[in-house]
């Protein structure tokens, strides 16, 4: 994945765009638990293989937690949240809807091995990989869905799909691959990788830094 | 230059994150073409040689915009600004600036495509790219930092004279132009480009919603 400081970072930004002026400090707190909750899943690496990145990073997962949302908020008469935390907390949930969706499936689906999208009903790992250009010498052109030769892989259109549980281990420190020269097992916890990375950590940090310095609209504007 | 619509989607996230009550279509309007005008300097390319991440994007045009906007907002006895539109218009103002500088100029930063930083007082593109991380092997390990070759420590693809940015516009070194080569608008370049965009769109989507 790429590591939790990169999702942190670009989950404050996701998060206090979504909550406007909702934003305070307990909202954000809400957003880092709701972040940081999945990787739970590569704990579950040490007695089922293969879970990380499949049993909480998945879309079906997100639906769920949708509907569940709209339900309780747009459908039933009285919503059990607002009720309770009032708009504030409603904005919250979708805030950390938002960042967990944004900040965490779809980043790590852009990111090594990719994600296992549609688990538990499909399992498979899916890897989002290519560029968009407009080309005056080959037109508008995508790689991110190929359409390739069935009889030389089988498969019709290549979506970027890794594997399944079965064959794909993310990395982590938790449960690494790699071993040292010493036989031990090498564990790496990166901070950030490439310049987009760390530009994502620092411009969450740029955010939840300007929020503090803002003042109040005066109360005659 | 990276790809504008990234620059414009990480300045809509900004901008919905920090213009707080002053959160509107024109204010957005605004600070979305923030985000996009260091990319002019690609444009002027055409006319001035090797314009392309050098004059609008280096630290001197956020920082005197800045000088100013503090100035007349804070120090003069009558801002017009104020007087004009207000303390939304303050907020817009400073948040647009803010976007310039980070959303613009601070992406492009981190790629390889490295901007002039510091133009016309020192000429170098400057980059920061590379990697930190710890190892249970190695211990802490970063490449941002090089000390050694450059005035400023980072990575540095040339100057002025010896490094030219591609772009669309001007995907030839020099002013010249020709009109065979191919010339290619980048939108997306890698997965994380995408959901960066897809993000920006979904929470102004979400934060509009409701308005006619």
């Amino acid at each position: 994945m790429p590591s939790p400081t990169v999702q942190l970072g670009f989950a404050v930004l996701v998060a206090a765009a979504v909550l406007g002026e909702y934003y305070d400090r307990r909202a954000l707190g809400v957003v880092v638990v709701v972040l940081l909750l999945p990787e739970l899943d590569t704990l579950t690496g040490w007695v089922l293989a293969g879970a990380h990145r499949a049993l909480l990073h998945n879309l079906l997962l997100v639906a769920a937690a949708s509907g569940l949302l709209y339900y309780d908020t747009r459908v039933r008469d009285q919503s059990w949240l607002r009720e309770r935390y009032g708009d504030w907390g409603v904005r919250v949930a979708v805030a950390a809807l938002f960042a967990h969706v944004f900040a965490h499936v779809l980043l790590d689906y852009a990111h090594l091995e990719g994600v296992n999208l549609f688990y538990p009903v499909v399992d498979a790992f899916y890897h989002l990989e290519g560029e968009l250009y407009l080309s005056t010498d080959e037109g508008l052109v995508q790689t991110f869905v190929e359409f390739v030769d069935p009889q030389a892989s089988g498969q019709v259109v290549d979506a970027g799909r890794t594997g399944t549980t079965e064959n794909v281990h993310v990395d982590s420190p938790v449960d690494p691959e790699n071993e040292g020269p010493d036989g031990r097992p090498e564990r790496r916890f990166p901070v950030a990788v490439y310049g987009w990375q760390l530009y994502l950590i620092a411009v969450g940090l740029f955010t939840a830094g300007a929020k503090r310095l803002q003042g109040d609209p005066p109360g005659d504007r | 230059m990276p790809p504008t619509l990234v620059n414009v989607a990480v300045g809509a996230l900004l901008g919905a994150a920090l213009l707080g009550a002053a959160f509107d279509r024109r204010a957005v309007a605004v600070v979305l073409a923030a985000a996009a005008l260091p990319d002019a300097d690609a444009a002027l390319s055409l006319l001035v040689r090797g314009a392309t991440n050098v004059v609008l994007h280096n630290l001197f045009v956020p920082a005197i915009a800045g000088a100013v906007l503090y100035w007349e907002t804070a120090l003069r006895e009558e801002s017009w600004l104020r007087e004009r539109y207000g303390w939304r218009g303050c907020r817009v103002a400073w948040v647009a600036l803010s976007t310039y500088a980070v959303a613009g100029i601070g992406f492009d930063f981190f790629t390889l495509d490295a901007v002039n930083l510091l133009w016309p007082v020192h000429d170098r593109f400057y980059a920061v790219f590379g990697r930190l991380v710890y190892s249970t092997h190695e211990g802490v390990v970063q490449t941002y930092v090089e000390v050694g070759g450059h005035p400023l420590p980072l990575r540095s693809p040339g100057t002025t004279a010896t490094y030219h940015v591609e772009t669309w516009l001007n995907p030839t070194p020099g002013t010249r132009n020709p009109p065979g080569v191919e010339r290619r608008v980048r939108i997306v370049e890698y997965g994380w480009q995408a959901v960066v965009v897809v993000a920006g769109a979904a929470a102004l989507a979400f934060r509009f919603r409701g308005e006619k």
